[in-house]
Parts: C-alpha cells; structure tokens; sequence
C-alpha cells in the first residue's frame, strides 16, 4: 500500500505542489470551489497531464498511464456504467486486470455483503438511490484490489443524516482494507470525522497539512483560521467531572459545564457562530451563560464579529448584519452570551 | 397564431407536400403493371444490386466513421478542423461533381494505374461501391460522432481508471454505450446509399443487368417516357426508404439524431 508523494506538481490553478500521503494514511483534502482539490485527485490518478512529479512509494509515476497506476478513483458523479448490472460494474475492474472467474466473482460478492448491496446485485444503476449508487462506485473503485483510493466528494449525494452514517462506514472499510485514501471534502466536519489528516487548500496552494485537531487548534495562515470560522481556543485550567454525564472546566474566570466523555480536556474550540449574544438576558436556565463587555466590532458583508471579554477571557462571536441592527449595540455595552453546548470541538 | 400552433401548422404542410406527391403516384398506377414490373429480370436485379451494393458500401462507411467519429469527438489533434470540413463535402457538392472528380481522378496516371494494376472501378459494381461509400462516409460519421458525443468521457476515464487500457475502454464502454446511435447512423447511411444516383451513375454507368441500381433504373425509364413503370420502381424504393425510417424510429424509440 503506497506512500504518495507529489514534488513541485503545477497545472491549471495548482502552484508547486509538495505533499506527502503516508501509507495506509487516509487524508482529506479540503476548501473552497476552484482551489484545485479535484485537480490533485486527477494527478494522482494520472488522468490529467502535469508539470513535476508523483512518487508511489519512491517510483517516479509520471509517465505510467492510469490503467496501469492501480488507484481507484470515486468520481464525484459517480458514473456507474449505465449498460451493465450491479454486479457487473463492481466485475468490470477485475476483469480488465484478468482475474480469474472464480475470484471475481468471491471479491464481487465479498464486496456487496460488506456494502450491504447484494440485494442490487442484478439492477441496473438507472433504478438505484443516490445512496445505492455511491455504495455500488465505491465497491466498483476498489474491487480490482487498488492500492489506493481517491475520492472526490464521498458524501455529496447524501442526505446530512445518511452521510454521517455512511462517513463512520467508510472509515472503517478504508482503515480495514489497509488502503491509502485521499478524499475531496468541501465540509471541514465531515473530513474531521473520517481523515487522518487535512489538507487546507486555496487558490491552488496547500495552507496547512495537519491533523484535524491541529487545523482546529493550530490553524497556521489567515487563511486556514478564516475558513475553519475563526475558532475561539480556550485552554483548560481545571476540570471537575458532574453527575449526570458532565464535566466542568475553567478558563481564567470563565467555567464552562460540557458533556463528558471519560477523557480530561485540554482545550475547547468555540466557532464565533456557536455563541449566542443578546442585549437582554436570556430566558432558561444559566448553563453556560455569561455577561460580557463588547470591546471591538467588526462589520463584515453580511455578518458583524463582535468582540466581547467575559472576564478577562476574549472571545469572538458573529451575529448576522439584520441581528445586529436589532438590537443596536455599541462598544462598551454589556450583553449576555451563551455558549452552544452541541457545537464544541475538544483537545484531549 | 400562436407560435405553438404556427409550428403545429408549418410541420403538417411539409407532411402533405409529401404525402401528396406520393399520393399523385397512383394516379399513374397500373396494378396489372406493377405485379409485371415487380418481377422482371430486370427490376430483381436491381433491387438486388441495390440492396447489395447499399450494405457493402454501408459496412465500409461504417467501419472508416467509428473510429473517425471517435477521434472527432475525443481528441484536439492538429489538422482536425481540416477533417471535420472535408467530412462535410458530400454534403455541400452535388454527388453528381463528386462522381465527376473521382472519374477524373481515374483519368490520372496514378488513377490509371490503379485501374489497371489494382481493382477496376468505372462502369463496374466496384464503382458503385465506391460511389455510395464516398457519398455516405461524411454522413455516417458525422451521425455517429454525434451519438459519441452523448456519452460522457468521464465513463472511459472510470474505466481506464479501473485498468482498462484506452482501446478496450472504448470497446467495453464507450462503444456499447452509443450502441443505438451508431445502429440507427448505420441504417440512415444504408438508405442515403440505397438512394444514391448523380455519383453512381457518373463512375459506374448506367448498364441493365450489370450497373443500374433502383434510382437508375427510375431514371432510364423516366428518360424514356416510361411514366407507369417510373411509378412501379419509385414505389418500390418508397416502401424501402419509409420500411427504413419506421425501423430507425423502433431501435432509437424517438426522432432520428439528424
């Protein structure tokens, strides 16, 4: 299973890239439309010509057509062949690579038990869900036994609610068949949930490789804090763990309850938009809820970032521009914040 | 008038300027005549010089525009607009000057030698052949290029991806998947071949029993004032031409990727 090393790699908006994709590794490859993630992907793949170098495990792959670099490759419109059944399209890789019938067929049905689409077996792809379809690409993509996997937007013709069940699966496929994956993902949780690590992408350049707590916690560039919602860390001075399944951490003078996982907490990432602000105390109980001072707003196009101090800690919070008008808030004003519970990320 | 009924209307006249010509055949139709035409010699062999000349040309057509139309549709290379402009010159000149340049070319002394060494093509079935297949080759590639250009490429890129080396991406992907296309392209070339008159009877004359294929076979007995036997034998190629087109329409299950 392959190491993937790309060297000074350019074309179209791509700009010398350097990245290194550890065997087995499985990292996602994340921002905004245009940054060249899918480009990268096609590279790998060999299915784009390009200046500089690709390395599968120290062998210089530049020149090996994709029928013969043994990657599988999701496309993000998953073009199943329209002509075949189910079981063919997972068949036809391995029968091009000439396996025999006996093992095409004990990896075909392998395949469909663990995907849980024996059922599809002789449908044809036109009658299928957008989920059954993308179960049936990625059985397709790796039933010729490919040492690596790419895969352009995994989830992107799922539900919210299917995807995150299907991203847990495709985790546990990815890290059973001991296979290197690069992923394309435009959702920052969803890579987080599956990747080993990210790789923040724009404008053709790679920001930041780290693992997702890092580009949370760490986030090197500007650019990388600005994508990722500009998260406010704070660091955990004490933890005292509650009944009923909850955890108390301070930070300087602030004390926030949390739900417990066993693990002691570090630090918190807080997204600006996960904390509630407003000019009246709320109703409900004080869980998590603070009084602050504004210190800075900063108007943006359609959201205002206001700056608060909830005794000594800053934090960032972003309301949208019509809230903001609402309830007219100046510099100076004390208001009350709430902090989402649902939305926190922790470092453990 | 609506636009939409303006159109309705437009459509319905070209059906009955046709169907009105057809129709002024019968005024001319002997039925006695048309069982007597329809089994001579003559006629028979005719239509089966038709039929055979038709499909060979068609086959050769064929076998020149799959992988002309592949490439038209896949690749930039350079001399490609010049390909795709020569593709279209049966249909912008007359067959009958098309005829004229390849008799003339025979004129020639590499045409001469070719004649002479090789396989001789005036006045012979191998002229009709010829004939049909440089006045349908154009067509038959342009029809298919446009069926490959319905497939995505994306699905050869998944297969080369999968090991499939670019020929057998073609023929395991690309090629069953315009499967239809090419069918209905091959039959549409088999009619215009079928049909084909000015650049057969300029390379392969006009001969009975040897070269005179069902549209030159209306014309010498129209030349002849033979108007009843006219009839007979254009009524016999309408019944294959609309035979054609019903067939077409059955394979496709919609219009004809004119």
């Amino acid at each position: 299973m392959p190491k993937i090393e790309l060297k000074s790699t350019t074309k179209y908006i791509l700009k010398e890239i350097n990245l290194t994709i550890e065997d087995r590794e499985i990292l996602a490859l994340v921002g905004p439309n245009g940054s060249g993630k899918t480009t990268i992907l096609n590279i790998i793949a060999g299915l784009i010509d390009y200046k500089g170098e690709v390395f599968f495990d120290s062998r210089k792959m530049d020149h090996v057509p994709p029928h013969k670099r043994r990657v599988g490759y999701l496309f993000q419109d998953l073009a199943l062949f329209p002509h075949l059944t189910v079981a063919s399209n997972i068949a036809y890789g391995l029968k091009m690579q000439h396996y025999p019938e006996e093992t095409i067929s004990l990896r075909v049905n392998e395949l469909m038990d663990a995907l849980h689409i024996q059922r599809l077996k002789s449908r044809y792809p036109q009658s299928l869900s957008g989920g059954e379809k993308q179960r049936v690409a990625i059985a397709r993509a790796i039933a010729p036994f490919q040492k690596i996997l790419l895969l352009d937007e995994p989830t992107s013709s799922l539900d919210a609610q299917t995807a995150k069940y299907f991203r847990r699966e495709l985790q546990a496929l990815l890290k059973g068949m001991e296979i290197t994956a690069v992923l394309v993902m435009h959702d920052l949780l969803g890579a987080e949930e599956i990747a080993d690590r990210i790789a923040i992408l724009h404008k053709g350049t790679i920001e930041q490789v780290s693992e997702p707590e890092d580009i949370l916690f760490y986030p090197k560039t500007e650019m990388v804090s600005e994508f990722i919602g500009m998260p406010n860390i704070l660091h955990c001075d004490t933890c005292h763990v509650l009944s009923s399944g909850l955890i108390e951490i301070t930070s300087g003078n602030m004390k926030i309850v949390l739900p417990y996982e066993g693990k002691v907490i570090k630090k918190i990432a807080i997204s600006p938009h996960d904390i509630y602000i407003s000019d009246t105390k709320p109703p409900g109980p004080a869980l998590n809820r603070y009084m602050a001072t504004i210190t800075e707003i900063i108007p943006l196009r359609s959201v205002v970032r206001i700056r608060v101090d909830v005794d000594g800690n800053k934090l960032l919070t972003e309301v949208s521009k019509e809230t903001f008008d609402e309830m007219n808030l100046s510099l100076g004003q004390k208001v009350f914040i709430i902090i989402k519970l649902r939305r926190l990320r922790y470092a453990e | 008038m609506t636009f939409k009924r303006l159109s309705i209307s437009m459509s319905f006249v070209v059906f009955i300027m046709y169907g009105g010509f057809i129709l002024s055949l019968f005024y001319f139709y002997n039925g006695r005549l048309f069982l007597e035409i329809f089994q001579s010699e003559r006629t028979l062999f005719s239509i089966r010089l038709s039929l055979f000349t038709a499909t060979v040309a068609t086959l050769i057509s064929v076998f020149f525009a799959i992988p002309s139309a592949y490439a038209l549709s896949r690749f930039r290379f350079p001399g490609r607009q010049m390909v795709d402009t020569i593709l279209e010159l049966p249909m912008i000149i007359s067959p009958v000057a098309l005829g004229a340049v390849v008799l003339i070319f025979f004129n020639t002394p590499f045409g001469m030698f070719i004649q002479g060494k090789g396989i001789q093509f005036v006045f012979t079935i191998y002229g009709i052949f010829l004939a049909q297949f440089i006045t349908t080759v154009g067509i038959a590639t342009r029809l298919i290029k446009a069926a490959m250009d319905e497939i995505p490429v994306r699905y050869e890129e998944v297969a080369r991806t999968l090991g499939a080396s670019p020929s057998k991406a073609f023929f395991t992907v690309t090629l069953p998947l315009c499967k239809r296309g090419i069918i209905a392209s091959s039959i549409l070339t088999w009619a215009k071949a079928l049909g084909e008159f000015g650049a057969t009877i300029t390379i392969a004359g006009s001969m009975a029993m040897k070269t005179e294929t069902i549209p030159i076979a209306i014309f010498m007995r129209l030349a002849s004032a033979d108007i009843e036997g006219t009839v007979v034998l254009v009524l016999i190629l309408v019944g294959i031409g609309l035979g054609i087109l019903y067939g077409v329409r059955f394979l496709t299950g919609r219009s004809m990727p004119m």
